[in-house]
């Protein structure tokens, strides 16, 4: 098992570091001169060498890289095109915290309603309950979040017009601001886990100690969540870094589709005014975040089953 | 997003059928005729076709513009003139759907070409030889896999966007598009062949023929190829429903096809704030996409049970 981590710790960097250079490149191959447009029709030779100098585009590539991985080493994600000497951080520092509480919070929920739907199926398997979930769940999984929003913002109108309790159609900052945009997001993560869980306890309620632990005379309930519930868990938790890659691509629709202030919204932003640096720190950030949450997911992993840990 | 639609399992009722014997006289390749007893697999098949035949020869029939906005008709319901109504700036919905159809379905065919000509070449390629070139082409698949989701898709279709748009136009948008969602989607392929050429290359007749004295380009073309044709065949038909999707995100991000080009993305979202005056807006896309995406799944499911019967079990 050590020798597994210690691989995966080793790689890590190589990893990290590969990411950076690709962000990089296609920054340093991005066309056309960012100072130019910059300064627009104010032409001027020595603010036009002075900003070059600053955002260090006079240096050659090689130099250019490693001041970006130094700075990216210290939290300092280099400077804004847009807002002139501006640290890119500044522009996305608060996205960040904004995304990260809604990327949990949508996990979460996916988690704690995907695992018990999926387990519900599975004891109940070929039933209405059965059926009637996974089709739910299938749905949720299928549907875009592009396609949801406008079906959850109709039926919250349809609340609205009758005068019922509803939600607010977008922005942040109160509590059921959150509501759509969390559901939304977790929507395609609940119904793959969903799945994945009631596969896996079919899978798990086969084998042979289910029906020992039957001979012996155990309870029903606690050979189901005991002995089987506790190892069906073991393969989800591996469900949960594609659940995190279908969080990041749909934070920067439904941060954008909702007006959610994170950092895929900032970002998408930052593009229409092609503030090029912003949406490279954000592909950095995420990439190497997720990156981190799958060592964490795999380690865990390996803590769950013994049968991993001797085979590493 | 629905990355791997290739989860979506087929109901027992299609297992059933597809296991039956095939129509007989016929001379059609197996796989062909085990994908015909599959009724769902063959309904969304023509589903598909049909769908591709209204992209193509749509603009021929239906000849209404999809840019011209019509300030005096908007957010109208399917009428004569406008059969299936405007948005709201007053553009006809039906021929913006075939439009916007019609960039689908041509990013996600020049998506798979990519995969196929890239990811697969590279994956046998790799597989067959090993070595060095294994190496760099894991590597490169594993760097590309460390993005996650569209991210490095999203990324190169900003930062190279508005440039490409001002040298080549809609055309260049359009190529940008493809490559960029092929750059996050044929490491998959790649690691898929090879992972299967690995596999097929120890395999005795594989050993047979080389000691018949066949050639590496020989035992790659007849021997190991047609083997792998059906996993190839199946992931980038499964693949296209994913493709279909990301495109209609780039484009919603402003990242994709450019307005006032039609795309089923952006019409989407663009009907999203009129929902209240007409849902129908969001409505017709949303199901066309759906259509297409559900259609393509399930020719894609039907397709690996009929190009691999060990599957059924």
């Amino acid at each position: 098992m050590i020798r597994v981590i210690l691989r995966r710790l080793i790689s890590l960097p190589f990893v990290v570091l590969s990411i950076t250079i690709i962000t990089f490149m296609v920054g340093y191959l991005a066309p056309g001169d960012p100072i130019l447009s910059m300064m627009g029709s104010r032409r001027d030779p020595d603010t036009y060498e002075r900003l070059r100098h600053l955002y260090g585009l006079d240096q050659p590539w090689y130099d250019q890289y490693v001041d970006y991985a130094s700075g990216l080493l210290q939290g300092d994600l280099g400077l804004s095109y847009r807002y002139q000497g501006r640290p890119v951080l500044d522009l996305i520092g608060s996205g960040v915290l904004v995304s990260v509480q809604l990327g949990l919070a949508a996990l979460t929920l996916s988690l704690s309603i995907g695992i018990p739907v999926g387990l519900w199926s599975a004891l109940r398997q070929n039933s209405f309950v059965d059926r009637a979930g996974m089709t739910a769940m299938l749905t949720l999984y299928a549907v875009p979040s592009f396609v949801l929003i406008p079906i959850f913002r109709w039926i919250n109108y349809q609340f609205y017009t009758r005068g019922l309790p509803s939600l607010p159609q977008a922005g942040w900052g109160r509590p059921e601001h959150w509501i759509m945009p969390v559901i939304v997001l977790a929507a395609a993560s609940m119904g793959y886990i969903a799945r994945l869980t009631r596969v896996s306890m079919l899978e798990v309620l086969k084998e042979d100690y289910l029906r020992t632990a039957q001979a012996k005379g155990l309870r029903n309930r606690r050979i189901r969540w005991i002995h089987a519930f506790r190892n069906a868990l073991i393969p989800i938790v591996t469900v949960i870094s594609p659940s995190i890659a279908f969080l990041v691509t749909g934070t920067f629709v439904v941060e954008t589709l909702f007006s959610i202030p994170g950092i895929g919204y900032l970002s998408v932003q930052s593009i229409s005014q092609r503030d090029y640096p912003v949406i490279q720190s954000t592909t950095v950030i995420l990439a190497v975040a997720v990156l981190f949450m799958n060592l964490v997911t795999d380690l865990l992993y390996m803590l769950l089953d013994p049968r991993i840990r001797v085979e590493g | 997003m629905s990355d791997s639609t290739s989860n979506l399992t087929p109901s027992p009722e299609t297992r059933l059928t597809s296991i039956r014997p095939g129509m007989g006289q016929t001379h059609l390749p197996p796989f062909v005729r085990r994908l015909m007893t599959n009724r769902l697999a063959v309904v969304s098949l023509i589903v598909v076709i049909l769908l591709v035949l209204i992209a193509t020869l749509g603009p021929a029939i239906y000849t209404a513009s999809p840019i011209t906005p019509d300030y005096k008709a908007i957010n109208q319901v399917p009428t004569a003139e406008h059969l299936l109504g405007t948005d709201n700036l007053g553009r006809d919905t039906l021929a913006r759907l075939i439009y916007g159809l019609r960039v689908s379905l041509i990013v996600a065919f020049y998506v798979e070409l990519l995969n196929i000509s890239l990811g697969a070449t590279l994956g046998l390629l790799a597989g067959y030889f090993g070595g060095l070139l294994d190496v760099i082409v894991t590597r490169i698949a594993d760097i590309l896999f460390a993005f996650p989701g569209l991210l490095l898709a999203i990324l190169v279709a900003a930062t190279f966007g508005p440039a490409v748009t001002e040298q080549f136009g809609g055309i260049g948008r359009l190529l940008l598009v493809t490559g960029s969602l092929s750059l996050v989607s044929w490491p998959l392929m790649a690691r898929l062949v090879r992972s299967q050429t690995l596999t097929l290359k120890e395999q005795e007749f594989v050993t047979a023929a080389r000691s018949l004295g066949a050639s590496d380009r020989r035992i790659m073309l007849t021997y190991i190829l047609p083997n792998v044709a059906g996993i190839i065949l199946v992931s980038s038909t499964l693949d296209i429903a994913s493709v279909v999707v990301n495109e209609a995100v780039l484009s919603l991000l402003g990242l994709g096809i450019q307005p006032p080009d039609p795309s089923i993305g952006k019409m989407i979202t663009d009907a999203t704030p009129f929902l209240d005056a007409n849902p129908l807006q969001v409505f017709f896309p949303s199901f066309a996409l759906m259509l297409i995406v559900l259609g393509v799944s399930f020719v894609g499911d039907g397709l690996r049970d009929a190009t691999d019967p060990q599957s059924l079990h």
